[in-house]
């Protein structure tokens, strides 16, 4: 059955507004189905921000950390190379921040690579790579290449029904910015760090939902298994909410969320979490 | 009257468009939203909603950045209207675009990480159902 979609509306400058003004038919009910009617969504934080967290807390560059290039060649299973897509993106993050361009250049031809195996080169394609090396100087535009390509890449599962695969690459590009983070021991002696890692509690009930909501034939079963392990570990990660009220400056249309957080991780609870996120990436790597 | 014909017209040029396409047109437009000096979070967000349906993202926030939320959904800016909440029991509104004459963006400046909710609703006066997109950018 045919849905209408109002894609609305001219006319309202001039006040006469009272309904959609432009009509166009969508004849797929599952396409329907896809986007959504009144759902719930879930964000996960790009991995970028944890990469300028991990520079801003002064830990040393270590690109060895990263998934070796070679490794995304090897991935077969459609679920394997989106995971590892989404690992290579903070892994490129990671590169970009501490100013390895030619990392982070080869690691965005691993993920071209990948890319062509989920049939996703309107994203990562030769000219994004040459973007990338006509830019490779400037780290703003390099972080924004990388947030528009996976954006196009995201916008395009979702438009074509994958949304597991959008899932797996958000879940990939997570874990490994949590590996990232706490794989150099130096990162349990900084507080802020460890704060962070503490933070990303709710995020993981996010990305378990997205992983959850799209695992349809059970192909994500050992994914959710070690996510949510990784959720038990961090139970007793001690979280402080106050509301302060926020302040809005209209003219620069911002408003300042004034409200205090606190997260008390403990070096047990550090390590706890920091053992089952070494095993989640190596399923990520299997 | 008008407005009636332009209707019957685009649906008989346009046939059966997908929402796809239609999603597409605005997630060009509200993309412009998210100007250079932000970084896009790398996720696409959309929803279609019919009627006072609401859609609702789950974000975390981080300490120390600002966020640049762009909310649209058809043809022109300021026919989505999006609030952010706190997800404490009291449910604290943050903010609301319905207090700015439905802006199309706005920037949160975030003091200290905290977990949001942004629902995200048609304005009745001006649509009756369509897609809605959301976009995010952040920088330092």
């Amino acid at each position: 059955m045919a849905l209408l979609l109002l894609a609305s509306c001219g006319g309202n400058d001039q006040g006469q507004t009272t309904g959609a003004d432009t009509l166009a038919v969508i004849d797929n009910p599952k396409e329907s189905e896809l986007i959504g009617v009144g759902g719930r969504f879930f964000s996960v934080p790009s991995p970028m921000q944890a990469a300028m967290a991990i520079k801003e807390a002064g830990l040393k560059y270590q690109k060895e950390l990263a998934i070796p290039l070679e490794k995304g060649d090897a991935a077969t299973a459609r679920m394997s190379q989106a995971l590892m897509l989404g690992a290579y993106g903070a892994d490129m993050s990671y590169a970009t921040v501490h100013k390895d361009a030619q990392r982070a250049l080869a690691t965005l031809e691993s993920i071209e690579r990948l890319g062509a195996k989920l049939e996703l080169s309107n994203a990562f394609d030769k000219a994004l790579a040459e973007r990338f090396k006509a830019n490779k100087g400037s780290e703003d535009s390099l972080m924004r290449f990388s947030g528009m390509a996976f954006r196009a890449a995201d916008q395009y599962l979702k438009s074509n029904d994958a949304l597991d695969v959008s899932a797996w690459m958000l879940a990939g590009g997570w874990v490994e910015g949590m590996h990232l983070t706490l794989a150099d021991p130096a990162a349990a002696k900084n507080a802020k760090l460890v704060t962070r890692i503490g933070e990303q509690k709710g995020t993981l009930d996010g990305v378990l939902a997205l992983v959850d909501g799209s695992n349809v034939d059970g192909q994500s079963n050992a994914l959710l298994m070690g996510l949510k392990e990784l959720r038990s570990a961090m139970e007793g990660v001690k979280t402080t909410y106050v509301y302060e009220p926020p302040v809005t400056d209209a003219a620069k249309k911002t408003t300042y969320i004034n409200s205090k957080s606190t997260a008390e991780v403990s070096p047990e609870q550090l390590a706890a979490i920091a053992a089952k996120v070494a095993a989640l990436r190596n399923l990520i790597l299997s | 009257m008008t407005r009636t014909l332009t209707a019957l017209l685009f649906v008989a040029v346009a046939g059966t468009a997908s929402a796809q396409d239609i999603c597409q047109g605005i997630a060009s437009r509200c993309e412009k939203h998210i100007t250079s000096n932000y970084i896009p979070d790398g996720q696409f967000y959309r929803a279609l909603l019919q009627g006072d349906e609401m859609a609702e993202f789950n974000l975390t926030l981080f300490g120390g950045a600002t966020y640049r939320v762009a909310a649209c959904s058809g043809e022109t800016d300021g026919n989505l209207v999006f609030s952010v909440y706190d997800t404490s029991k009291e449910r604290n509104l943050l903010f609301t675009n319905k207090d700015h004459v439905n802006a199309p963006f706005w920037d949160l400046a975030i003091a200290s990480t905290l977990d949001v909710v942004v629902e995200a609703a048609l304005d009745p006066s001006k649509a009756g159902s369509g897609c809605a997109v959301m976009l995010i950018g952040f920088k330092r």
